[in-house]
Protein backbone atom coordinates (compact mmCIF):
# COMPACT_ATOMS: atom_id res chain seq x y z
CA UNK A 1 0.00 0.00 0.00
CA UNK A 2 2.31 2.53 1.30
CA UNK A 3 4.83 1.36 -1.61
CA UNK A 4 1.82 2.16 -4.26
CA UNK A 5 1.58 5.68 -2.99
CA UNK A 6 5.61 6.41 -3.10
CA UNK A 7 5.54 5.32 -6.33
CA UNK A 8 2.64 6.88 -7.85
CA UNK A 9 3.71 10.18 -6.12
CA UNK A 10 7.45 9.88 -7.94
CA UNK A 11 5.88 9.18 -10.96
CA UNK A 12 3.53 12.57 -10.50
CA UNK A 13 7.10 14.54 -9.98
CA UNK A 14 8.61 13.16 -12.75
CA UNK A 15 5.63 13.86 -15.58
CA UNK A 16 5.62 17.75 -13.53
CA UNK A 17 9.24 18.12 -13.43
CA UNK A 18 8.82 17.25 -17.53
CA UNK A 19 7.05 20.69 -17.33
CA UNK A 20 10.71 22.31 -16.77
CA UNK A 21 11.96 20.94 -19.60
CA UNK A 22 9.45 21.83 -22.73
CA UNK A 23 11.44 23.33 -25.50
CA UNK A 24 9.71 26.59 -26.30
CA UNK A 25 6.77 27.01 -28.35
CA UNK A 26 5.05 30.49 -28.98
CA UNK A 27 3.12 30.64 -31.63
CA UNK A 28 -0.29 29.48 -30.82
CA UNK A 29 -0.97 33.80 -31.15
CA UNK A 30 -0.95 33.01 -34.45
CA UNK A 31 -3.70 32.58 -36.85
CA UNK A 32 -3.59 29.64 -39.16
CA UNK A 33 -2.23 30.29 -42.82
CA UNK A 34 -5.37 29.54 -44.46
CA UNK A 35 -7.64 32.37 -42.56
CA UNK A 36 -4.96 34.45 -43.06
CA UNK A 37 -5.16 34.02 -46.58
CA UNK A 38 -8.57 34.28 -46.94
CA UNK A 39 -8.45 37.38 -44.68
CA UNK A 40 -6.11 39.22 -47.23
CA UNK A 41 -8.42 38.07 -50.18
CA UNK A 42 -11.77 39.78 -49.13
CA UNK A 43 -11.96 43.57 -49.22
CA UNK A 44 -13.94 43.46 -45.29
CA UNK A 45 -10.89 45.29 -44.11
CA UNK A 46 -11.31 48.35 -46.48
CA UNK A 47 -13.10 51.05 -45.09
CA UNK A 48 -13.36 54.25 -47.77
CA UNK A 49 -12.52 57.97 -46.76
CA UNK A 50 -16.38 58.77 -47.28
CA UNK A 51 -17.28 56.50 -44.39
CA UNK A 52 -14.86 57.44 -41.35
CA UNK A 53 -15.61 61.39 -42.16
CA UNK A 54 -18.83 60.43 -41.86
CA UNK A 55 -18.37 58.38 -38.65
CA UNK A 56 -16.25 61.52 -37.27
CA UNK A 57 -18.63 63.87 -37.83
CA UNK A 58 -21.48 61.57 -35.98
CA UNK A 59 -18.62 61.14 -32.97
CA UNK A 60 -19.10 57.71 -33.36
CA UNK A 61 -17.40 56.47 -30.39
CA UNK A 62 -16.66 53.10 -31.74
CA UNK A 63 -13.74 54.31 -34.06
CA UNK A 64 -10.46 54.04 -32.75
CA UNK A 65 -8.22 55.92 -35.60
CA UNK A 66 -4.49 55.09 -35.60
CA UNK A 67 -1.56 56.66 -37.63
CA UNK A 68 1.31 54.62 -38.24
CA UNK A 69 3.16 57.62 -39.58
CA UNK A 70 6.08 58.83 -37.75
CA UNK A 71 5.64 61.07 -35.00
CA UNK A 72 6.88 63.87 -37.19
CA UNK A 73 4.45 63.55 -39.97
CA UNK A 74 1.54 63.37 -37.29
CA UNK A 75 2.64 66.90 -35.75
CA UNK A 76 2.67 67.80 -39.38
CA UNK A 77 -1.09 66.82 -39.85
CA UNK A 78 -3.54 63.90 -39.02
CA UNK A 79 -7.24 63.34 -39.07
CA UNK A 80 -8.65 64.52 -36.06
CA UNK A 81 -8.81 61.91 -33.02
CA UNK A 82 -6.46 59.81 -34.32
CA UNK A 83 -3.40 58.93 -32.14
CA UNK A 84 -0.28 57.57 -33.62
CA UNK A 85 1.21 54.63 -33.19
CA UNK A 86 4.62 54.90 -35.49
CA UNK A 87 4.84 51.63 -37.50
CA UNK A 88 8.11 50.31 -35.90
CA UNK A 89 6.50 50.81 -32.44
CA UNK A 90 3.40 48.84 -33.53
CA UNK A 91 4.31 45.37 -31.17
CA UNK A 92 5.07 47.55 -28.36
CA UNK A 93 3.41 46.01 -25.25
CA UNK A 94 2.38 49.84 -24.72
CA UNK A 95 -0.27 49.62 -27.23
CA UNK A 96 -1.20 45.63 -27.01
CA UNK A 97 -4.44 46.91 -24.59
CA UNK A 98 -5.02 49.66 -27.20
CA UNK A 99 -4.95 47.11 -30.46
CA UNK A 100 -5.80 44.06 -28.80
CA UNK A 101 -9.90 44.56 -27.92
CA UNK A 102 -13.09 43.39 -29.29
CA UNK A 103 -14.79 46.66 -28.89
CA UNK A 104 -13.77 49.34 -31.12
CA UNK A 105 -13.77 49.64 -34.48
CA UNK A 106 -9.37 49.69 -34.86
CA UNK A 107 -8.20 51.85 -38.73
CA UNK A 108 -5.20 52.11 -39.78
CA UNK A 109 -3.98 54.92 -42.21
CA UNK A 110 -0.62 56.09 -43.70
CA UNK A 111 -0.07 57.98 -46.30
CA UNK A 112 -0.54 55.69 -48.82
CA UNK A 113 -2.21 52.39 -48.10
CA UNK A 114 1.16 50.42 -47.90
CA UNK A 115 1.80 51.12 -44.35
CA UNK A 116 -1.05 50.73 -42.89
CA UNK A 117 -1.96 47.25 -44.92
CA UNK A 118 1.11 45.92 -43.05
CA UNK A 119 0.22 47.24 -39.88
CA UNK A 120 -3.08 45.74 -40.36
CA UNK A 121 -1.11 42.08 -41.76
CA UNK A 122 0.83 42.36 -38.00
CA UNK A 123 -1.58 42.70 -36.11
CA UNK A 124 -4.05 40.06 -37.66
CA UNK A 125 -1.44 37.65 -37.03
CA UNK A 126 -1.28 38.78 -33.84
CA UNK A 127 -4.78 37.28 -33.57
CA UNK A 128 -6.28 40.55 -33.13
CA UNK A 129 -9.85 41.42 -33.96
CA UNK A 130 -11.95 44.51 -35.83
CA UNK A 131 -8.82 45.63 -37.50
CA UNK A 132 -9.72 47.98 -40.67
CA UNK A 133 -7.49 50.02 -43.60
CA UNK A 134 -8.56 53.65 -44.48
CA UNK A 135 -8.66 52.92 -48.25
CA UNK A 136 -5.86 55.17 -50.16
CA UNK A 137 -4.64 56.31 -47.11
CA UNK A 138 -3.93 60.23 -46.80
CA UNK A 139 -3.47 61.10 -50.21
CA UNK A 140 -7.07 59.51 -50.90
CA UNK A 141 -8.19 61.77 -48.11
CA UNK A 142 -6.93 64.77 -49.22
CA UNK A 143 -8.01 63.95 -53.34
CA UNK A 144 -11.39 63.36 -51.90
CA UNK A 145 -12.27 64.58 -48.63
CA UNK A 146 -10.15 67.45 -48.27
CA UNK A 147 -10.16 68.91 -51.91
CA UNK A 148 -13.39 66.75 -53.37
CA UNK A 149 -13.19 67.23 -57.20
CA UNK A 150 -16.23 68.72 -58.18
CA UNK A 151 -18.84 66.49 -60.37
CA UNK A 152 -19.21 67.38 -64.25
CA UNK A 153 -21.97 68.85 -65.54
CA UNK A 154 -23.67 65.49 -66.81
CA UNK A 155 -22.58 63.98 -63.51
CA UNK A 156 -25.59 62.04 -61.76
CA UNK A 157 -27.56 63.47 -58.44
CA UNK A 158 -25.42 61.42 -56.31
CA UNK A 159 -22.38 62.34 -57.67
CA UNK A 160 -23.84 65.87 -56.32
CA UNK A 161 -24.68 64.36 -53.49
CA UNK A 162 -21.54 62.80 -52.59
CA UNK A 163 -19.74 66.01 -53.35
CA UNK A 164 -22.10 68.15 -51.06
CA UNK A 165 -20.84 65.82 -48.29
CA UNK A 166 -17.72 66.15 -49.04
CA UNK A 167 -17.37 70.12 -49.29
CA UNK A 168 -19.65 69.79 -46.12
CA UNK A 169 -16.78 67.75 -44.76
CA UNK A 170 -13.91 69.47 -45.71
CA UNK A 171 -15.09 72.45 -44.09
CA UNK A 172 -15.59 70.26 -40.79
CA UNK A 173 -11.80 68.71 -41.08
CA UNK A 174 -10.24 72.40 -42.27
CA UNK A 175 -8.21 73.85 -40.54
CA UNK A 176 -4.31 74.64 -40.52
CA UNK A 177 -3.11 74.58 -43.71
CA UNK A 178 -5.53 72.85 -45.46
CA UNK A 179 -8.28 75.73 -45.26
CA UNK A 180 -6.38 77.67 -47.43
CA UNK A 181 -7.50 75.49 -50.48
CA UNK A 182 -10.73 74.88 -49.14
CA UNK A 183 -11.79 78.37 -48.37
CA UNK A 184 -13.38 79.60 -52.14
CA UNK A 185 -15.73 76.53 -51.76
CA UNK A 186 -16.99 77.91 -48.47
CA UNK A 187 -20.03 79.88 -48.86
CA UNK A 188 -21.77 76.91 -51.14
CA UNK A 189 -20.99 73.86 -49.29
CA UNK A 190 -22.70 75.75 -46.42
CA UNK A 191 -26.05 76.18 -47.84
CA UNK A 192 -25.37 72.19 -48.96
CA UNK A 193 -24.01 70.93 -45.79
CA UNK A 194 -27.53 72.10 -44.13
CA UNK A 195 -29.31 70.07 -46.82
CA UNK A 196 -27.48 67.12 -45.49
CA UNK A 197 -28.22 67.23 -42.10
CA UNK A 198 -32.47 67.96 -42.55
CA UNK A 199 -32.16 64.40 -44.32
CA UNK A 200 -30.56 62.79 -41.77
CA UNK A 201 -32.56 64.51 -38.96
CA UNK A 202 -35.54 63.09 -40.52
CA UNK A 203 -33.91 59.48 -40.63
CA UNK A 204 -33.19 59.57 -36.98
CA UNK A 205 -36.99 60.55 -36.06
CA UNK A 206 -38.25 57.40 -38.43
CA UNK A 207 -36.11 55.36 -36.02
CA UNK B 1 -18.30 21.25 -21.01
CA UNK B 2 -17.62 24.71 -22.05
CA UNK B 3 -15.60 24.86 -25.19
CA UNK B 4 -17.68 21.67 -26.54
CA UNK B 5 -20.78 24.03 -25.71
CA UNK B 6 -20.04 27.45 -27.35
CA UNK B 7 -18.99 25.89 -30.50
CA UNK B 8 -22.27 23.91 -30.95
CA UNK B 9 -20.37 20.76 -30.93
CA UNK B 10 -22.92 19.66 -27.96
CA UNK B 11 -25.89 21.10 -27.97
CA UNK B 12 -27.38 23.11 -24.52
CA UNK B 13 -29.96 20.44 -23.73
CA UNK B 14 -27.22 18.06 -24.01
CA UNK B 15 -25.12 20.19 -22.10
CA UNK B 16 -27.68 19.89 -19.08
CA UNK B 17 -27.96 15.96 -19.61
CA UNK B 18 -23.63 16.21 -19.19
CA UNK B 19 -23.72 18.33 -16.16
CA UNK B 20 -26.75 16.17 -14.21
CA UNK B 21 -24.09 12.85 -15.10
CA UNK B 22 -21.39 14.49 -14.14
CA UNK B 23 -22.79 15.66 -10.49
CA UNK B 24 -24.51 12.14 -10.01
CA UNK B 25 -20.82 10.73 -10.63
CA UNK B 26 -18.97 14.04 -8.50
CA UNK B 27 -21.88 12.56 -5.55
CA UNK B 28 -21.57 9.08 -5.58
CA UNK B 29 -17.50 9.01 -6.21
CA UNK B 30 -17.73 11.27 -2.64
CA UNK B 31 -20.15 9.37 -0.59
CA UNK B 32 -18.26 6.22 -1.66
CA UNK B 33 -14.70 7.76 -0.62
CA UNK B 34 -16.76 8.52 3.04
CA UNK B 35 -16.82 11.63 2.28
CA UNK B 36 -20.37 11.93 3.92
CA UNK B 37 -19.02 11.27 7.31
CA UNK B 38 -18.32 14.54 9.19
CA UNK B 39 -15.72 12.83 11.51
CA UNK B 40 -14.00 11.90 8.40
CA UNK B 41 -13.53 15.20 7.07
CA UNK B 42 -13.10 16.97 9.94
CA UNK B 43 -10.06 14.71 10.63
CA UNK B 44 -7.47 16.80 9.19
CA UNK B 45 -8.49 19.44 11.91
CA UNK B 46 -7.41 17.10 14.60
CA UNK B 47 -4.85 15.05 12.72
CA UNK B 48 -5.94 12.13 12.59
CA UNK B 49 -7.28 11.91 8.57
CA UNK B 50 -5.77 14.03 5.83
CA UNK B 51 -7.95 12.64 2.84
CA UNK B 52 -9.93 15.80 2.31
CA UNK B 53 -6.60 18.18 2.06
CA UNK B 54 -4.78 14.94 -0.40
CA UNK B 55 -8.16 14.93 -2.31
CA UNK B 56 -7.81 18.63 -3.01
CA UNK B 57 -4.31 19.16 -3.87
CA UNK B 58 -4.18 16.08 -5.82
CA UNK B 59 -7.09 17.51 -7.93
CA UNK B 60 -5.33 21.13 -7.82
CA UNK B 61 -2.12 19.64 -8.63
CA UNK B 62 -3.08 16.88 -11.35
CA UNK B 63 -5.03 19.20 -13.16
CA UNK B 64 -3.02 22.27 -12.88
CA UNK B 65 0.23 20.01 -15.04
CA UNK B 66 -2.30 17.95 -17.09
CA UNK B 67 -3.81 21.32 -18.25
CA UNK B 68 -0.04 22.72 -18.95
CA UNK B 69 0.74 19.90 -21.03
CA UNK B 70 -2.45 19.77 -22.72
CA UNK B 71 -2.32 23.52 -23.78
CA UNK B 72 1.23 23.17 -24.49
CA UNK B 73 0.07 20.10 -27.51
CA UNK B 74 -2.18 22.75 -28.37
CA UNK B 75 -5.14 20.81 -27.88
CA UNK B 76 -6.29 23.19 -25.48
CA UNK B 77 -6.01 27.14 -25.42
CA UNK B 78 -5.44 27.95 -21.81
CA UNK B 79 -6.00 31.72 -22.32
CA UNK B 80 -9.34 30.24 -23.06
CA UNK B 81 -9.96 29.38 -19.59
CA UNK B 82 -12.57 31.38 -17.48
CA UNK B 83 -10.73 32.23 -14.40
CA UNK B 84 -12.99 33.49 -11.39
CA UNK B 85 -12.21 37.17 -10.60
CA UNK B 86 -10.27 37.60 -6.88
CA UNK B 87 -12.07 40.26 -4.06
CA UNK B 88 -8.86 39.91 -2.17
CA UNK B 89 -11.01 41.60 0.96
CA UNK B 90 -13.94 39.93 0.94
CA UNK B 91 -12.35 36.58 -0.35
CA UNK B 92 -10.00 36.39 2.80
CA UNK B 93 -12.83 37.20 5.41
CA UNK B 94 -15.20 34.61 3.75
CA UNK B 95 -12.89 31.83 3.84
CA UNK B 96 -12.44 32.08 7.76
CA UNK B 97 -15.88 32.12 8.10
CA UNK B 98 -16.30 28.76 5.51
CA UNK B 99 -13.35 27.58 7.82
CA UNK B 100 -14.75 28.10 10.80
CA UNK B 101 -18.32 26.83 9.37
CA UNK B 102 -16.34 23.61 8.17
CA UNK B 103 -14.84 23.34 11.53
CA UNK B 104 -18.27 23.66 13.30
CA UNK B 105 -20.71 21.61 11.03
CA UNK B 106 -18.43 19.51 9.74
CA UNK B 107 -19.65 19.44 6.12
CA UNK B 108 -18.19 21.84 3.41
CA UNK B 109 -21.37 22.69 1.20
CA UNK B 110 -21.12 19.69 -1.51
CA UNK B 111 -20.76 17.01 1.13
CA UNK B 112 -23.04 18.08 3.35
CA UNK B 113 -25.35 17.45 0.05
CA UNK B 114 -24.15 14.01 -0.17
CA UNK B 115 -25.24 13.33 3.97
CA UNK B 116 -28.25 14.29 3.15
CA UNK B 117 -28.81 12.42 0.39
CA UNK B 118 -27.90 9.22 2.53
CA UNK B 119 -30.48 10.65 5.03
CA UNK B 120 -27.63 11.77 7.80
CA UNK B 121 -29.68 14.01 10.32
CA UNK B 122 -26.18 16.69 11.00
CA UNK B 123 -26.49 16.84 7.28
CA UNK B 124 -29.94 18.01 7.55
CA UNK B 125 -29.32 20.08 9.68
CA UNK B 126 -26.21 21.90 7.78
CA UNK B 127 -28.63 22.12 4.45
CA UNK B 128 -30.86 24.10 6.49
CA UNK B 129 -28.00 25.83 7.69
CA UNK B 130 -26.47 26.99 4.57
CA UNK B 131 -30.09 27.88 3.53
CA UNK B 132 -30.88 30.17 6.58
CA UNK B 133 -27.05 31.26 5.52
CA UNK B 134 -27.54 32.28 1.98
CA UNK B 135 -30.96 33.96 3.29
CA UNK B 136 -29.25 35.78 5.57
CA UNK B 137 -26.49 37.13 3.52
CA UNK B 138 -29.13 38.07 0.65
CA UNK B 139 -30.86 40.01 3.34
CA UNK B 140 -27.63 42.26 4.57
CA UNK B 141 -26.45 42.02 1.10
CA UNK B 142 -27.12 46.09 0.29
CA UNK B 143 -25.28 46.82 3.78
CA UNK B 144 -21.95 45.04 3.15
CA UNK B 145 -21.66 45.42 -0.69
CA UNK B 146 -18.93 47.91 -0.44
CA UNK B 147 -16.92 45.63 1.19
CA UNK B 148 -17.55 42.79 -0.81
CA UNK B 149 -16.32 44.18 -4.00
CA UNK B 150 -13.59 45.74 -2.39
CA UNK B 151 -9.96 44.46 -3.57
CA UNK B 152 -10.77 43.88 -6.67
CA UNK B 153 -8.11 42.43 -8.90
CA UNK B 154 -9.51 41.31 -11.80
CA UNK B 155 -9.66 38.02 -13.34
CA UNK B 156 -6.28 37.01 -12.37
CA UNK B 157 -4.05 34.06 -11.13
CA UNK B 158 -1.24 33.47 -9.44
CA UNK B 159 0.93 33.25 -12.25
CA UNK B 160 -0.14 35.77 -13.71
CA UNK B 161 0.05 38.65 -10.23
CA UNK B 162 3.83 37.78 -9.36
CA UNK B 163 4.65 36.89 -12.58
CA UNK B 164 5.87 33.24 -12.08
CA UNK B 165 6.33 31.12 -15.02
CA UNK B 166 3.30 28.80 -14.78
CA UNK B 167 5.49 25.70 -15.67
CA UNK B 168 7.75 26.59 -12.93
CA UNK B 169 5.05 27.27 -10.26
CA UNK B 170 3.00 23.70 -11.79
CA UNK B 171 6.29 21.79 -10.74
CA UNK B 172 6.91 23.43 -7.43
CA UNK B 173 3.16 22.97 -6.51
CA UNK B 174 4.09 19.51 -7.47
CA UNK B 175 6.82 18.97 -4.78
CA UNK B 176 4.84 20.94 -2.14
CA UNK B 177 1.87 18.66 -2.83
CA UNK B 178 4.20 15.52 -2.23
CA UNK B 179 6.10 17.17 0.70
CA UNK B 180 2.63 17.83 2.39
CA UNK B 181 1.43 14.58 1.65
CA UNK B 182 4.32 13.01 3.60
CA UNK B 183 4.28 15.40 6.30
CA UNK B 184 0.72 14.56 6.55
CA UNK B 185 1.56 11.26 7.07
CA UNK B 186 4.17 11.72 9.56
CA UNK B 187 1.83 13.55 11.75
CA UNK B 188 -0.91 11.36 11.43
CA UNK B 189 0.96 8.00 12.28
CA UNK B 190 1.94 10.11 16.10
CA UNK B 191 -1.81 11.24 16.35
CA UNK B 192 -3.96 8.63 18.25
CA UNK B 193 -5.76 6.87 15.82
CA UNK B 194 -10.08 7.50 16.22
CA UNK B 195 -12.08 4.81 15.25
CA UNK B 196 -15.14 6.01 13.09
Amino acid sequence: MQKRYIFLAALFLVIASGLLFLPGMKQKTQIPAEHFLNDIHSNNRYLSTDEIAERIIDGDPMLFIVDVRTEKEFDNYRIPGAINIPFKDLLLDDWAGYLDQDIQDVIFYSNDDILSEEAWALCKQMGYSNLYVMDGGLNYWFETIMLPPKPGELSSSADFDLFAFRTGASIFFGSGSTTIAVKPQAPKAKKTLTVKKKTKKAAEEGC
Amino acid sequence: MGPLTFNGIISTEWNYVIALLIGLAFGYILEASGFSSSRKLIGVFYGYDFVVVRVFITAVSVSMVSLLYLDYLGLLDFSQLYVLPTYVNAQVVGSVIMGIGFLMGGFCPGTSLTALAIGKIDGIIFTLGIWLGIFGFSEIYPFIEDFYVSGYMGNVTIMDQFGVDPYIFAFGFAVFAVVAFTAASFIRKRVKEVQY
